[in-house]
Order: C-alpha cells, then structure tokens, then sequence
C-alpha cells in the first residue's frame, strides 16, 4: 500500500487544524504563572523518561571523553596523533568545572546542560538538578569560566535557566577593581554587538577601560558577589554629561557548555572561586 | 496491511524520537545537528490525514514547548502548522520519491523554524537573519538527509513506496 494520492483535507481535519491553533496561540498568550506549571507538569510525567535518557546519553558521553583522556594521558604520542580536539577541550572543561568544585567546596551541586533543538536553545535551557539537589528559584548558574544563568523554575530533577543571553536577564555588576557599578544585560539581536552583554548605568565620570573584568556585584542578593560576566570591550552608548554604556564580552557562552555548578547556597563573595584568564593559561 | 507492518512502522518513529533524547548532542553543533522528533513527526505524517497530523503536531510542539520556554506556544503552533501542511501537501502535490520525500523534510524543517522564531518574537535583526538563512537550512538540510537514510533503510516498513525518478 502507498500513501493516498487522493486523499485531502476533510471538513473534520480542517476543524481539528483550527482547534489546535486556537490552542497553540492560547498557549502563547497564558501568563508565565499559569505556562511554568504546564511545562512543569509535562516535564515531569510525559516528558520524563526521556529527559532521564538525555541524561544518561550525556553522562555516557562524558565518561567516554574522561576515559578517552586518561588513555591519552598514557601514551602521549597517540593523544597528539588521535586525540580530537573537541575531547580535549572537554576534558578540559571538565577539570575546570572540578576544580571550580573544590574552590567553592560546599553549596552548589553540579548538573548536565541538556540542549535542545530549537533555535531558541540558547535563550532557556534544561538542566539535569532540580529540587533532588536543593536547587531554588533565582539559584545562580555558573561554569568555570562564569555566569552562565539564573534558575528561572524548578522541578523535581530539572530545572529551566534563564541565560545571559535571554532579553530579561539582568545582574548587578561592577568592576573588578569595585571602582565601578552597573547593571548587565544582554546588548540585543541586531547590529555588530550581537550575543554580547551591555553595562549600563555607569556614571559619565567613571571610565572603564577596555580589557576590565566585569563581576557580579553581590547587590540585591541574588547572585552572590565576584562571578566573572565579561570582559569590557568598548563603550556601546554614552548619554552626554550623563551615563555611558560599555559592552561587555561575555565569559561564557550557552551554547559551548555541557556542564555546570548550580548555587545552592546564599554566599556573599565568591571572587576567590574564579580564575583570571592569566591563571587559566598558565595552568594550560 | 499487515499488523506486523504497523508494529514495525511504531518502531520506526520510537527509534527516532529515542534518537533525539540519546544520539543527537554527539552530532555537532545543536543548530545544525538532524531533528530526529520532527522527522518522526514529517514520517507521521506522510500516511496520516491532515487532522491526525495537525494533531500530533500540536501535541510534540507543546511537549518541546515545555522543554523550551522561551518559545512556549510557538512550538505548538509551528509544529501543528508544519503537520498539516505536510499530510495536506504530501497528498495534495506530491509523488512519491526519495528526493520529493527528502525536499518536505527540508522544507517541514525550515518552515517550522522560520514559525517558531516568528511566533516567539524572541531573535531579532541579524540573529534571525542568521537562523534563518544559514543555521535553520543547515539544519534542515541535515534532517533530510537522515530522513531519506531512514527511508532508504526502512521505506518498506514505513508503507512508502520509494522509486528513485
């Protein structure tokens, strides 16, 4: 049998059509406090099987790569004719998150960033902790390299995170130095700057020099203080006489991570936590 | 039809969705990587009525939407619009051959994200210019190739009679 050449839209099919696009803008148009609890419950039946085998499939791959870089370890030579890059830069990242660990020692717990396919993926991400592991609301989301996040809800082994990159993220941020404060938010879609962070609110009289490490402030008490956001690249606005807006590299980008720690504990300074970028190389 | 067929056409588009939450982060970037779930879907709905189809796409959309929230409803929306075109087109327009099969994965692929990042409201300016014109084709080009895989693979299984004209 093939498929019906003859076969068309009947009267029932178009209304079912129109039914589940009434539906879908619905779905579109409920307020986030009635949507988290759809998603949430989803998640947590239908979809939970197959999160549970996304995770797996992750932890597999990483014991793979770690495998594969102990073998590597052992015979140099092969590791530089057969190592793949890509390996290598996991492992690497993957000592980093463990050494991240051992500098925050206690209140956090780590998780696998399970992409998805949507071209939205980088926006709002799933990750493999949720109240299991003491995970909360506003919980900060980081990787060796920084701010990746804040916990946006959770479920009982997931949890959705609202990055750097979404248009509603903001974070109190200063300089390295503390000579300086603002707020951080993504720079926008459009133009040269695009998935780049913007520092705005900074007081026309303080200059910020490019290559200044941008950290979070601690204020407001959300995320605690000294989680690396970015590094200042230039000035993207200046109001005159008022305020100037610097854009910010950022230190991490959503898309380039697999793992991560989730705070799970109020701290008020966390700077010690990070390395500087000289400190990471050296290492290398 | 014989019931043997139906369990293994099941197992097809199981195989598939098990694909997507198990094989497909090894496969590269995440916007390029095959959608393995809307390829069962575009398969659904090769030999499914329209209704039936706009149906199941409704239902993948809003179980993806819960995995995205950025984009909740616009999921719903892309893939019940990209199901019902697909069942409706399929037996509207088209014959039945590899290459035609493989052009409406191609095509349900790039249309759903061209809905989904619409709808969504969520890429602007030269990130949308992006998706659109290089990730979502790179992406859907990817799918369609694994699509015609599958059916190469399994074509019998799945009640498509492939001719390669």
């Amino acid at each position: 049998m093939a498929m019906g050449a003859d076969r068309y839209a009947s009267r029932a099919d178009t209304l079912i059509f129109v039914g589940c696009l009434a539906l879908s803008f619905a779905a579109m148009s409920v307020p986030d406090t009635v949507r988290e609890p759809m998603g949430r419950v989803l998640r947590q039946t239908v979809l939970a099987p197959f999160l549970a085998l996304q995770e797996a499939s992750e932890e597999l791959r990483t014991s793979r790569a770690r495998f594969d870089a102990v073998a590597a370890q052992r015979d140099s030579a092969t590791l530089e004719a057969a190592f793949l890059p890509e390996l290598r830069r996991e492992n690497d990242r993957l000592r980093s998150l463990l050494s991240l660990g051992q500098r925050l020692s206690w209140g956090y717990a780590p998780a696998e960033l399970l992409h998805q396919a949507e071209p939205t993926n980088a926006l709002t991400v799933v990750v493999s902790a949720g109240r299991n592991r003491g995970i909360q609301p506003l919980s900060g989301v980081v990787s060796p390299e920084g701010l990746v996040g804040v916990v946006q809800s959770v479920d009982a082994r997931t949890s959705i995170v609202l990055t750097w990159a979404h248009p509603d993220f903001r974070a109190s941020a200063m300089a390295e130095d503390g000579s300086v404060f603002g707020i951080v938010a993504p720079h926008g879609a459009a133009g040269p700057g695009v998935w780049l962070l913007e520092l705005g609110g900074v007081a026309y009289r303080r200059v910020v020099p490019e290559g200044t490490r941008i950290l979070t402030s601690g204020l407001g008490g959300v995320l605690p203080r000294g989680i690396p956001l970015g590094t200042v690249i230039g000035v993207a606005s200046e109001a005159e006489g008022w305020e100037r807006t610097y854009l910010v590299r950022p230190a991490v980008h959503p898309a380039a991570v697999s793992h991560v720690m989730v705070l799970t504990a109020s701290r008020a300074d966390i700077r010690n936590a990070f390395e500087t970028g000289n400190a990471r190389e050296d290492r290398r | 039809m014989r019931r043997s067929d139906k369990y293994r056409y099941l197992v097809v588009l199981a195989g598939l969705v098990a694909l997507h939450f198990s094989v497909r982060s090894r496969l590269g970037d995440d916007r390029v990587a095959p959608d393995f779930l809307l390829l069962a879907l575009l398969m659904y709905t090769v030999r499914s009525q329209p209704g039936r189809s706009a149906a199941a796409g409704f239902v993948v959309g809003v179980l993806r939407d819960a995995l995205t929230p950025a984009s909740f409803g616009a999921g719903a929306l892309a893939h019940t619009v990209v199901g019902y075109l697909s069942a409706w087109g399929k037996a509207v327009f088209f014959a039945e051959n590899m290459f035609v099969s493989g052009c409406l994965f191609f095509a349900g692929t790039w249309v759903r994200n061209l809905i989904l990042v619409l709808a969504s409201g969520t890429l602007t300016g030269e990130v949308l210019g992006w998706q659109l014109l290089v990730w979502s084709p790179l992406q859907s080009l990817s799918t369609a190739l694994t699509g015609i895989l599958v059916l190469w693979l399994f074509g019998r299984w799945m009640m498509v009679r492939i001719t390669t004209a």
